[in-house]
This record gives structure tokens, sequence and C-alpha cells, in this order.
């Protein structure tokens, strides 16, 4: 099996904070660019974005912070970062493969003491490092799967086990999880269906996703109010909020501002291969504009592509394709195109890991979303979008798609 | 109101700056917020960065921080329910609007400019909170003077003679009235008969005369509401009932409203959505008065809210329809402009905030009436006021309850009660044949002053 090569970092979108996108020219990156931190040979394996600063954890377990907050630390695994809280889990102190977690105050810096901290269990019988299976994903779900970290009280939140989680995502209002079988469970709030029941109530507990049930899903990812889950065989379900055309539906805001760019504001439904029709400012030609879909809908990406993964920030959405592009969509302001990424030989194999909400995957270069109803890349406030280049040409196919420990 | 110099567009837009320019303090410390901690620190530090931008002339690099402001308070203020926003993050909102509103109009523009500057005031007005001694009123009346009739951007055409519509009754049904009484008409009452015999026993009663020294009575007319508010910016509800497919909430002028909903044999229902249109607009605030009845509530004279609904004839209200049915806890909160097209299980499902009709067993959010109040019917002649008291529910609801509400009223509806209160089921008449009708509905005492 291949080795996880060492990758380049790129990033775009708004850095008013100074979020260590390296280009240094102003606060919006418009297209991906390499990212660039002080400490240069880090090896960065882990990124976690909030909307003023970003936590970068490297392999060797430092944790850097860059942007409207500084510091860093060491001995850390993984690292969450949210507005108001940053999550890190750390080597436990006393011996023994404990781990404690932690939440800080971004402004801490990291120095002095933590806000709270707790040991976590250590998980049962697992390994670090590369290995078969899955195991549970990153923060805010915990390595034991027994709980997740809330940037609102109460902090730190049990999970029933026998749902045996393997990834837990969080957005603004809900959650969602998915477990070992593949199976999506969500809760939280509702109204703007973001959980996917067909109702917009609230619930209070996890439910199961009836609307994929048997379905094997491969990835989930939440944003702030809409949810995406990849199933194994690489198709794309999406539902919750419209309102920036975050679900690659027609939305209302967007026909109105009447910016879409050249034209290009169709549903994703169409084949990709070069229908683009008017934008849909005509009221009768347009699909009518949807708000909320609070049911999972299948999305087709341009030429049938298979996505691998997917993320998603507060208003946005982004997915890699198994052949290795990134498609964006959503929220971004003005309406610009997303350049493709300049192609250089470096380039040829990327292993897309985007954020915020950690993609992997592999993107060989970045192509203009068919569906551009929003632009991306200028001004997310959401969306430090980080792909991770592979440096040399192959990877083996088998590679992308096992799971490979995320930090 | 306008000057002579704001006629000529060139000259204007500098008298224009001049005006809005005094409206800020000098000095950019005292163009300061002071927020709890609850507003995160990235976000005081881009505050301070914005208000330094402007107030060092930039401009572009203020408006792209303005703009960062907005969306990121504008997803806190989406965030949960809209009575447990945090004031601040409302008030960062308005503040964000306000520099916003005055960056565009810092280099000269056209009048669309200064319309997109409105419609900031108007947005900080309708989700933001006061700030800095209300300023973005005084904003949006300055705004409002530049923007003379003739330098309006486009509208829709222009108001004819309205013509005078029957309600329609195509595809209403009959409601299930569980009995008729005659509501009694007084001519101005004394306070303490109208406070003994209908204010406590909770009785509807026709107050005659009550109305007839305001102001509005003589003065409002279409026209004069396009003239005194057409560039305004308020929430329109369109659809004739909110389970419609078709039901949506929008933002656009009052005169796009106009002309669109009330004039012109309208495709679509649309109506004013009932939101506290006199703290947005003053100007209209002034036609009318407080009776002298609402101060035998219990509150305080100052906790009066005065909400206010018009829309077209005809309008049907879906709790008109239904009156066996739960009333929707109008837990609507403040109105942004997103459509719904509901494509699943629409019967279930409304928009943001606005409760769906029978909700599941153990549903949370509709109030149970505690008692539906008989139906009533009376014939109103145009101008007089209902006022039709009634009982609390029996949640409590914290009082500072304004949002706007989703209902469509027929003009002898009262429109769907914000959820601290019970609407009466009255049907006070079809038939009638006015241009516009408008409820002014004071909360705070549970009392419906209605007036067509």
């Amino acid at each position: 099996m291949a080795e996880e090569r060492p990758g380049s970092w790129f990033g775009f979108g708004f850095c008013g904070f100074g979020q260590a996108l390296g280009s240094g020219r102003g606060r919006q990156v418009l297209s991906p660019e390499p990212l660039r931190l002080p400490d240069a040979g880090t090896d960065i394996c882990g990124v976690s974005a909030a909307w003023s600063y970003t936590a970068f954890v490297s392999r060797a377990g430092r944790v850097l912070l860059s942007g409207s907050a500084g510091g860093a630390a060491d001995g850390c695994r993984d690292a969450w970062a949210s507005e108001t809280l940053l999550v890190v889990l750390r080597d436990g102190r006393g011996p023994g493969p404990g781990a404690e977690l932690q939440a800080w105050a971004p402004g801490s810096a990291l120095r002095g003491e933590p806000l709270w901290a707790q040991t976590v269990a250590p998980e049962a019988g697992r390994e670090d490092g590369a290995g078969g299976g899955t195991r549970a994903g990153p923060l805010p779900l915990l390595p034991c799967a027994r709980a997740y970290v809330s940037p609102r009280p109460p902090l730190y939140r049990p999970l029933a086990p026998e749902l045996r989680a393997r990834r837990l995502e969080l957005g603004a209002e809900h959650a969602l999880l998915l477990d070992e079988a593949g199976q999506v469970y969500s809760w939280g709030g509702g109204r703007h269906g973001q959980l996917g029941h067909g109702t917009l109530e609230a619930e209070l507990a996890p439910r199961l996703l009836e609307a994929l049930q048997g379905l094997r899903m491969a990835e989930v990812a939440a944003g702030g109010w809409h949810s995406v889950c990849v199933s194994e065989m690489g198709d794309i379900y999406i539902w919750g909020w419209n309102e920036s055309g975050q679900l690659a539906l027609p939305a209302r805001g967007l026909a109105e501002d009447g910016q879409t760019v050249a034209g290009e504001a169709t549903a994703l439904k169409e084949d990709g291969s070069g229908v683009k029709g008017p934008a849909g400012t005509e009221e009768g030609a347009a699909a009518p504009f949807i708000a909320v879909q609070p049911f999972p809908a299948l999305l087709d990406l341009p030429l049938g592509s298979d996505a691998v993964t997917a993320s998603c920030g507060s208003r946005h959405t982004a997915v890699v394709t198994r052949t290795g592009e990134l498609y964006t969509w959503g929220w971004g302001h003005p309406r610009l195109l997303t350049r493709t990424v300049a192609e250089t030989p470096e380039h040829k194999q990327v292993s897309g890991r985007l954020l915020h909400r950690q993609i992997r995957g592999r993107g060989e270069s970045e192509k203009k979303p068919s569906h551009q109803a929003a632009g991306t890349g200028q001004d997310e406030i959401w969306s430090l979008l980080f792909c991770v280049s592979a440096a040399a040409s192959e990877c083996a196919e088998g590679s992308l798609v096992s799971a490979k420990p995320v930090s | 109101m306008a000057e002579d110099s704001n006629r000529d567009a060139l000259a204007g837009p500098g008298a224009l700056w001049e005006a809005l320019r005094a409206l800020l303090p000098r000095t950019k410390e005292e163009l300061r917020l002071d927020l709890r901690a609850s507003v995160e620190g990235s976000v005081v530090v881009l505050l301070q960065q914005a208000a330094d931008l402007f107030y060092g002339g930039r401009r572009s690099e203020c408006l792209q921080a303005c703009e960062a402001v907005l969306d990121y308070s504008w997803e806190k203020l989406n965030t949960g329910l809209w009575q447990d926003v945090d004031k601040d993050w409302r008030r960062v909102y308005a503040f964000g609007c306000l520099l916003k509103a005055m960056c565009l109009c810092e280099a000269p523009g056209d009048s669309a400019t200064v319309a997109a500057a409105l419609r900031a005031c108007d947005m900080g007005l309708l989700m933001g909170a006061a700030i800095f001694d209300d300023i973005l009123i005084k904003v949006a009346a300055v705004l409002q003077a530049h923007l003379l009739p003739g330098k309006r951007p486009a509208q829709g055409p222009a108001p004819e003679q309205p013509r005078l519509k029957k309600a329609r009754n195509g595809h209403v049904s009959i409601p299930d009235m569980r009995s008729e009484k005659a509501v009694p008409r007084l001519h101005c009452p004394s306070l303490q008969h109208f406070r003994k015999h209908y204010l406590i026993p909770q009785t509807p009663v026709i107050l005659e005369g009550v109305a007839d020294h305001w102001p509005c009575m003589k003065k409002w007319s279409l026209e004069y509401i396009q003239e005194i508010a057409g560039c305004r910016t308020v929430p329109v509800e369109v659809g004739s009932r909110y389970t419609d497919e078709e039901w949506s909430q929008r933002l656009m002028t009052v005169s796009e409203f106009i002309s669109c909903y009330i004039l012109n044999e309208p495709r679509d229902v649309g109506y004013l959505a009932q939101h506290q249109l006199f703290d947005q607009i003053p100007e209209l605030k002034q036609d009318i008065s407080i009776p002298d009845y609402c101060c035998l509530g219990d509150g305080e004279e100052e906790e009066i809210t005065i909400n206010a609904w018009f829309g077209p004839p005809g309008t049907v209200s879906p709790l008109h329809q239904d009156p066996q049915q739960n009333f929707l806890a109008q837990e609507s909160e403040a109105v942004y402009p997103h459509d719904t097209h509901l494509l699943h299980n629409t019967s279930q499902v409304g928009p943001r905030g606005l409760a769906a009709p029978p909700p599941p067993p153990g549903g949370r959010t509709t109030l149970q009436p505690s008692s539906v109040l008989s139906l009533l019917r009376c014939d109103l002649p145009s101008g007089n006021c209902v006022v039709i008291p009634w009982a609390p529910s029996q949640e409590a609801v914290p009082k500072a309850r304004k949002r706007p509400l989703a209902t469509a009223g027929q003009p002898s509806c009262p429109p769907g009660a914000p959820a601290s209160q019970l609407p009466a089921h009255c049907s006070l008449g079809r038939g009638l044949d006015v241009r516009l009708s408008m409820y002014i509905y004071f909360v705070h005492i549970n009392v419906l002053v209605l007036f067509v």
C-alpha cells in the first residue's frame, strides 16, 4: 500500500485575520494558493479552520495557530477550532495511552491552563498509524467514539455506544453521525431541513436517516444549516438550507442578485457536457427556487463523476471526486468563479484534503463547477479551503478509498 | 425636507454625504459599541477595523470589512430561535448596515446606489437592534429625502386610480362557525365602561369614533403611503396560505409591494407581513395615535407594541378556514429573503419559524388555544375601530415578541396573533370593497384595533 506522501497545502478564502494563507495580498484569496507557514518544514497532517483563525496539526504532534489567535503547543494529536473554543486532544500527562481533551480560549495562545480538561479513555484495541479498519474519526468525535465535543456547554457530550460512531460533524444547530455500518444519524435543530427527516422539527437524540437506510455512506459533512454525505459508490446526497445555493439547487437570492457569472447558474443536475443554461433569473425557464430541502436529494456531478469526500463551510459545499477534481458551490461573495489551479507537474496527483471539516481525496486540478450560482473562493468566511497536493505522481488507487488515519 | 440642491444629481451626493456624515460622531472612538462577551473578540476587532477604515476614508476596504461583519452576524441571527438571539449580535448587524450604507453613499452615485444604501438601513432596522440612538432611522430619513420621486429607481407602473375589488371567495371554504353573535357597537365609551364590560370579560366590541381624529383617516391612501414610504424595504408574504407551495416571504420596497400585490390585478396574493412598521418608518407613526383604551393594560405605555398589517382586499386568512385547527404559533423571526418552494411533503412543512399546521403528537411549536372564542359576525363600514380583546395563551412568553407574523388576512378578519396571544375568530363580514386594509395591533394589552 502506498504510503501517504507528504503533500503541500493550498488555501483560499477570507483571510482578513491573516490566517496564514501565505499570499499576504489582502483580505481574500481568490483561488487556491500554496500555503506558507512560518515553520517551513512542518509537515501538516490536519487543519481545522474557524472564522478568524486556523489550527494546523503537524505529524510531529504540534499544533500551530494562525490568524486572530496565535500560539503553538506540542504533544497534540488533534485539534478542532471554533470561534469560541479551541479543542485539543493531547497526549495524556500520565503513563499509558490515554489522552487528555482540553478546551482553550482561542486567545490564550495555548498558554497557561485550559478552560476545561478531561481525560479520555483510550481506544480499545486500536493502534494509531496505518492499518486497516476504520477508527473513530477526528474531533469533534473523540477517539473512543463514546462522546464528542461541542463548542457550547456542555462541552463533553456522551454518545450511545450502540451507535458505533465513526465520524461526527457539527453544524450550527445540528449534528451528523456516521456509524461503522455506513448509516447516518442526525439530531439537533431542524428548522432548515438540515436533519433530513422530511420535517422541520428538531430531534433531541440521534435519529436514523431513513431515506438513506441501506446505502452505505463513506463520508458525512455538515455545514451551518445543511448536510452532505457521500456514499461508498460515490454518490452525493445533500439536504438542508439552500439560501446561498449550497445544495446546488436554484436559489432565489442568487438569481435576484443577478450577478451569476457568465450565465452558468443552472442546476447541477445536468450532464456536465456543456449544458449551461441561462442564469436562473427567468422565472419560467429555470427550475423553481428551492430554499429548504428537508429530505436527502441525490446530486449528480458533471460528467457523472464519483465523489470521494465532501466538506462544508457554513454556507458552501466542496467535493473531491475520484478522478481528482474539486468542486465547490454555495456562498461566495461577490460571485467569482474558481479558477483552475496552475497546472504544474507537481500537481499531477493530488491528495486533496479540504477544509473546513476535512475532506480527503485526490484532486488533479480544480475545474470550474458547472453550477456556479455563486462563485467560491472570494471572501468566504468559513471557507479556508486547503488541499494537499502529493508531490510525486501515482498513489495507488486503492489507497484512496481505504481510510487512512487522519492525524 | 428635500433641499433644492438635492434635485441636481451631480450636486446631490455632496449634500447627501454631508448630511449623512453629520449624523455620525466626529471621532472613531465615539463610534464604538459596548458589547458583552457573547460577541467574540475577533468580531470586536473587525468592528474596530471597520470603524478605523471608515474614518480613515478607505471606503472599499471598509465595505469589505462591513460585509464580513454582516455575513458573520447574519449567521448568528439565523442560529437558533429569534427570541434567543443575543441582542448584541443584532446590534453588530445594525452597525454593519450603518457603515455599509454610509460607505455606499460616500462617492457620488446614482439613485440606485442610494436605494441600495436605504435598503441596507432597512435591513438593519428589520433585523438589527437600535444603536447610537436610533441612528439608522435618521440615516434612512436622510436617504429617503434624497430619493425624490423623480429620482427613484424604476418601479412598477405609477399607481393609477385603484380599482375597487370584490373579495375573492373562490377558493375560500366557509368556516365552521360554532355560533354567531352580533358585536355590540359603542360610540367612544368611557374608559371605565369599556374596561368593565369589555376588556375584563374579553368581549369584543366595535368602538365608533375612536380613530376619527387620527390623521391617517384623512391622509392615508395608496398614493400617500407610496409617497411617504415607497422606497422602504419591508417584509412581504406571498401566497394566500402559508401552507401553499407558493407561499414565501421576501423583502421588497413598499412601491414594489403596492404595484405587484395591491394594484393591477395581482397574480399572486401578497401582503405586508405584520411587523413593527411604525418603528421602521416613523413618518407613518405620526399619523396614528394610541387609543386611550390601551392605557388600561398592565404594562407601561412604552411597552405598547404596534404592529401593522396591510394587504389587498379579498385575502383570506388560513386561520379563518380552519377554526378547529391549532393556532400557529407564529414564532416567525425577522425576515430575510428566501423563497420556500417545498418539494416534499409540503403540508407538514412550513418556512422557517412558522409552525406547520397540525403538528405531530407531542409537537412542540403550536399553541393550544385554551378556548376558542366563538365566531362573531358583524358588518363594519370603513373607518371604524373594532376592539377585540382576547385571552393570553397559557404559555409564558416573553413580552418582547415583535416578530412579523405570517398571516394573510381578509380585511374583515384579524391576523393570527403573535405567540403571546390568541387570535379571536372574528369574521367581520365579507365582500368589503376596500382598497387596502390595515390593522394596527397594540400588543401589550391584548387589544386589536382594526380599522378598515
